[in-house]
């Protein structure tokens, strides 16, 4: 009989994508929560949790640190500032972290591009640092690699989402360049083109719109059949990890030279709202990645 | 009456009629006429502002600098101005570019009620201190207390001035006081009004702006701008010096709108049944170019697309969900 090896996990962070990667992964037969880590006592998040996570923290990283030795790696949704200050801790004590912070200090990664792009490996050390980069980054990835992958001399590439507003918290509205300068980077890597464009558009309808992002990609030559080919391939890579994750308008030629492709992003609804897809997207790739992880690290012990 | 400041869009807003293909020529030879009629600012650039030459809302046949430089140097007395969405231009890529080409006046936009979008860009310009104006866009869609409180954020990041934007050409006149009037009663903040013509009120509520006590006020020479165009711009003169709020001669600025007719006669706005049933809806004006595309390539009455696009509520920004629309219309 197989065992499920779990891995001993802490969460830092307490807010929208701390409190849903929580729930999730208490329910998630790979991992073990023995931690959730806010920064203030009479934190909303933490009370949610205090019946199933045997630790809460109210004092930051401090808290945390006792308890390093009985963890294996850690999900950071604090802040940017914040994650500079804990990969120093964590680093140092051999933690695998996965940065849902746009610090841009972890390597970039989404799952389902695992492989397929030259960087986007695992890091077989114990202290790693994979960074989820951003939701339009996430999101755009897989049409970025299949249309990259079909066109010959890119010319300019462009990202633009559209979210809910009821889905973009205060960090995310204080934070629209960073997260405009971090999807782009990831645009480069994926597509090798330097001429890049992200474009986020907040939408404060009401029933809230579910997440969107579109993708033009202009080439010498673009293989549209390839293209969609690859898409489609990629497109159930994804909906692995993220159920709701779906192709509305498949790769066409938008003109001359150009293909565009959108996918749209429904969330799991766990403890954010199915709208939230921007969110969702982040956290399933945070998780997929943990699993990646820790399973490559499992087998290079065992090796 | 307080006089008001007179915003010339023709070279941003223009643009949208365009398709984004305005050239510095133009723009030098439009710039020095307006020096000459004294127009308080001319705003030049893509229709949806800096950075915003794209796939999703068009790209631009002259870059941002190119456009900026040809104004600049063309101008002496008249203010240089631009349109910021935060979420297309960044601070570092677009603002501080843009500073450096000499631009007096920053407008930075968000959707009506995203202010809060905003507060980055607004304090970086009003920290080194800039003229920075805050843009509430398709402000028809929030109610007046909710337009206050978002004016309120943009007042306490640094802008001097809140500019309502009726983007969909949605508001009557009675509108347009109601707002002008909250705002200026309830903050400490001078107060812009920037109309659309789909009803055909643009001249109309600029007017009506001006009675309530907006000092700024925008219009474009021959309305030229998204949809149906702006309030044309010679005529707000005309009107404004037979009712004394204006004080300016209006011969330099009939000098521009023939400039503008006589360059650009086969792209002039107009209001039409189409524009006229998107600003009853309620629906940005920009939207026209993809809406009319969409509509032809899947063979839909462009007129039942308008109405899909209103009852989901797009804002500014969502051009690529109109080909999803109009093919979800045809999959019914």
């Amino acid at each position: 009989m197989i065992e499920t090896v779990q891995s001993r996990v802490a969460i830092i962070g307490t807010g929208n994508i701390g409190t849903d990667l929580c729930y999730r992964l208490i329910r998630d037969k790979r991992f073990e929560v023995i931690a959730l880590v806010g920064r203030r006592s009479d934190s909303p998040g933490l009370d949610m949790f205090k019946d199933d996570v045997p630790n809460l923290f109210s004092n930051g990283i401090e808290g945390l640190t006792p308890i390093l030795g009985s963890i294996q790696g850690v999900f950071d949704a604090s802040s940017a500032y914040n994650h500079k200050q804990h990969w120093e801790v964590l680093e140092t004590s051999n933690k695998w972290v996965i940065d849902l912070t746009p610090s841009k200090i972890g390597k970039p990664l989404v799952p389902a591009l695992m492989n397929k792009v030259p960087t986007m490996s695992l890091q077989k050390k114990l202290s790693s640092n994979y960074s989820m980069v951003t939701c339009g980054g996430q999101s755009s990835a897989p049409l970025l690699c299949a249309l990259a992958s079909a066109s010959v001399g890119i010319i300019d590439v462009e990202v633009s989402s559209s979210i809910a507003a009821l889905s973009a918290g205060p960090a995310t509205r204080l934070n629209i360049d960073p997260y405009i300068e971090s999807t782009e980077e990831l645009i480069t890597l994926i597509t090798g083109c330097k001429k890049v464009k992200a474009i986020l558009v907040l939408n404060p309808s009401e029933p809230p719109v579910f997440m969107r992002t579109t993708v033009n990609i202009s080439a010498k030559f673009c293989d549209l059949d390839r293209a969609n080919t690859i898409t489609q391939s990629l497109i159930k890579d994804v909906q692995k990890y993220v159920p709701g994750y779906e192709l509305v308008v498949e790769p066409y030629l938008q003109s001359k030279n150009t293909v565009s492709a959108t996918v749209k992003v429904k969330g799991a609804g766990f403890v954010l709202p199915e709208y939230a897809g921007n969110l969702d997207i982040i956290n399933s790739a945070a998780v997929e990645t943990a699993a990646l992880h820790a399973g490559a690290m499992r087998i290079e012990k065992a090796i | 009456m307080t006089q008001a400041k007179l915003y010339d869009v023709t070279l941003r807003d223009g643009n949208h009629a365009l398709r984004h293909t305005l050239s510095s020529n133009f723009v030098s030879e439009y710039c020095k006429k307006a020096d000459e009629s004294g127009v308080w600012a001319v705003e030049v650039g893509h229709g949806n502002g800096l950075g915003a030459s794209s796939y999703l809302v068009g790209k631009s046949a002259e870059s941002d600098k190119t456009l900026l430089k040809a104004a600049k140097d063309s101008l002496q007395k008249t203010k240089l101005a631009v349109h910021v969405i935060p979420g297309f231009a960044t601070i570092k890529r677009d603002l501080i570019p843009a500073i450096d080409h000499g631009v007096d006046i920053f407008r930075i936009a968000t959707h009506v009620s995203e202010a809060d979008v905003s507060q980055k860009h607004i304090e970086f310009l009003a920290n080194r201190g800039l003229t920075v104006h805050g843009v509430l866009m398709m402000s028809h869609m929030i109610d007046v207390q909710g337009l206050v409180r978002e004016a309120s954020l943009m007042k306490n990041y640094g802008a001097s001035t809140v500019i309502l934007m009726d983007s969909a050409g949605y508001f009557i006149p009675s509108d347009v006081a109601e707002r002008v009037t909250a705002i200026r009663d309830s903050l400490d903040l001078e107060v812009g009004f920037h109309a659309h013509n789909n009803l055909g009120l643009g001249v109309g509520n600029a007017l009506t702006a001006i009675h309530q006590g907006a000092s700024v006020i925008d219009g474009a020479s021959m309305g030229l701008g998204a949809g149906a165009g702006n309030a044309q711009l010679e005529s707000i003169v005309a009107a404004g010096i037979r009712e004394s709020s204006i004080n300016l001669g209006v011969s330099n600025f009939l000098g521009l709108s023939t400039l503008v007719e006589n360059t650009y006669q086969d792209k002039l706005p107009r209001t039409t049944s189409s524009s006229t049933q998107s600003g009853l809806a309620g629906v940005f004006s920009g939207y026209a170019p993809q809406v009319y595309a969409a509509a032809e390539e899947f063979g839909l009455d462009s007129k039942i697309l308008w109405s899909e696009v209103a009852s989901r509520k797009l804002v500014a920004g969502q051009e690529s969900m109109i080909r999803e629309i109009a093919q979800d219309l045809m999959n019914l």
